[in-house]
């Protein structure tokens, strides 16, 4: 028995059972504003792609592929889905982005984790995974920022977790 | 019975009543010490649930009984950032309102308040809407030039910083710090910002906090292969920097310009897999370095916290101690005095109180009503 089940077996058993190991970690420590910042990106917009990712998973689930660095409460429990917005708040223009691998195809995809701003706190779902995440001298790659900035108010909701290119090699 | 006779008798138990004890003052309010004693501790609690209702609460670590441990609170709205100065007994919460609480007008502001009375005592509007919106950070708001001046970090994106002559209240400057963040005071009047192509960046200013002087450093870390933690604890006008994989680089801030000193290890060779790592993961009492260590670390693990808190001595550079902690800890602080206590932010979110000379789990502050309280600062 390792030191994480040890821990663990000290720890709320309620959430042992509904998440991972280590995303539970991640939820019982430090929780931050997750995070978004698009226009400056050098990355292919999805967009320019034609045939939708094929992707299986929860995106409820703090395992979920895309969620490989996010660090915020999931708006697809607040409201909205994996890549809008719950109703009545207003998607960050700015953001910072992770490189996810996706388990269905083996690509790195680029994921734009926006904020979604202008009401308090969803409160659902809390999910603080850092893969790849930096201090924020390297804003790009930030999750500690609140990222509602460029939007009427900067008070954070919730974040998405957008698929915005393909990554060539993962960032690490 | 006709109604004089209740009248009198009503009388009679009145006067009964009012003799039997002194009646209490109303409108009575509690104060603090000027200067708290050592053991004292301000947990942030940044309230990450309803971040409006943020709040610096003032808990004595030695008391056994959580309403003895509750000393008073100051609120800090919205994910404030917080410093305090001895020299004038006072808290200084940089904090963000909206006119419609969550929408409306901005108004980014320092809200001053006095350490006794714990009362708001002035403030001073912040221009602009500038001011970093993050995690709690230490150094997202510093005094320098004698806590005369006080520094506050803007992010909006741009990254610039506030100069605010809070002695006099009021707002002297702001200076932009392009591709740079956070406040490292340096030198006697100047400070250093951290860059993403691992150098410092920093100027010194006059008295008017117009700026006199800029520079930027050598590069010293690469943050595509080990990032540097932005939060070092500084000793005598030296930063010690821990990067991911635990290499310490000292800094010398003493003086106009940084210089970074010799790097060194916190992981010798029988310690493969450890890393530092946590919210707040360090502290310092002394030469004394305490800091949040995890085995099988991992991309991605450097918030996590950890089982272990391990001493270092900085002047040797030699492991002191490992203290194994009763609870999973995500951010720590030790106390400035002989016998210090360290208090640990466990992973359950709850505060843990050791001794920090022999590793002795003491006790855990509350049940309070406090939720997420990353950063738990010393006393003054």
């Amino acid at each position: 028995m390792n030191w994480l089940d040890r821990w663990i077996q000290n720890s709320s058993r309620t959430l042992a059972q509904n998440a991972s190991r280590r995303s539970m970690i991640r939820k019982l420590g430090t929780v931050l504003v997750g995070a978004s910042a698009v226009p400056l990106l050098p990355v292919a917009r999805a967009a320019d792609n034609t045939a939708p990712v094929s992707e299986s998973g929860d995106p409820n689930s703090c395992d979920y592929w895309r969620y490989c660095g996010i660090d915020g409460f999931l708006c697809s429990c607040c409201g909205g889905t994996v890549n809008s917005c719950p109703p009545g708040t207003e998607m960050s223009p700015i953001t910072w982005i992770g490189t996810c691998q996706n388990p269905e195809d083996g690509k790195n995809y680029i994921v734009s984790y926006n904020d979604c701003c202008g009401k308090s706190s969803c409160g659902n779902c809390l999910c603080t995974r850092n893969e790849s995440d930096k201090p924020m001298y390297r804003p790009d790659a930030a999750n500690d920022i609140n990222w509602c900035l460029g939007t009427k108010s900067t008070i954070y909701n919730c974040s998405t977790a957008i698929l915005v290119g393909v990554a060539l090699e993962k960032r690490e | 019975m006709n109604t004089g006779r209740i009248l009198v008798m009503a009388c009679l138990f009145w006067t009964t009543v009012t003799a039997a004890f002194t009646a209490e003052t109303l409108g009575r309010v509690e104060q603090l010490p000027s200067s708290y004693p050592d053991h004292w501790v301000i947990a942030h609690d940044a309230a990450f649930f309803h971040m409006l209702e943020g709040r610096m609460v003032v808990l004595d670590a030695d008391a056994e009984t959580a309403a003895q441990q509750f000393k008073g609170m100051v609120n800090s709205s919205f994910i404030g950032q917080f410093a305090q100065s001895v020299s004038r007994s006072e808290m200084y919460v940089a904090e963000t309102f909206y006119s419609r609480g969550v929408r409306g007008e901005r108004t980014d502001v320092v809200t001053i308040y006095d350490k006794a009375t714990l009362a708001p005592v002035a403030e001073v509007i912040l221009p602009g809407g500038k001011r970093s919106s993050s995690m709690p950070e230490k150094y997202a708001l510093q005094l320098i030039d004698n806590e005369r001046m006080l520094l506050v970090f803007n992010l909006t994106p741009a990254t610039s910083v506030t100069v605010v002559d809070v002695a006099a209240r009021k707002v002297l400057n702001e200076i932009p710090t392009p591709g740079c963040v956070l406040i490292y005071p340096t030198g006697k009047r100047g400070f250093s910002s951290l860059c993403s192509n691992g150098r410092f960046f920093g100027v010194v200013l006059d008295e008017d906090g117009e700026v006199v002087e800029k520079y930027r450093s050598e590069p010293f870390f690469d943050s595509n292969v080990d990032p540097l933690f932005e939060k070092p604890v500084i000793v005598d006008g030296v930063g010690y920097f821990q990067t991911f994989t635990g290499v310490v680089y000292p800094v010398d801030l003493s003086s106009t310009r940084p210089v970074v000193g010799d790097a060194w290890s916190l992981v010798g060779e029988a310690d493969e897999g450890w890393r530092p790592g946590g919210w707040q993961l360090n502290a310092v009492n002394g030469s004394n370095l305490y800091i949040l260590m995890h085995p099988e670390g991992y991309n991605g693990s450097h918030k996590d916290g950890g089982p272990e808190v391990w001493v270092f001595d900085l002047h040797s550079r030699q492991r002191r101690a490992r203290i194994k902690l009763k609870t999973w800890g995500v951010s720590v602080m030790v106390t400035p005095d002989q016998k210090p206590l360290m208090v640990v932010t466990n992973a359950e979110m709850a505060l843990d109180v050791y001794s920090a000379t022999t590793g002795e789990y003491l006790r855990t502050l509350g049940p309070h009503a406090q939720e997420t309280p990353f950063v738990v600062y010393q006393a003054n």
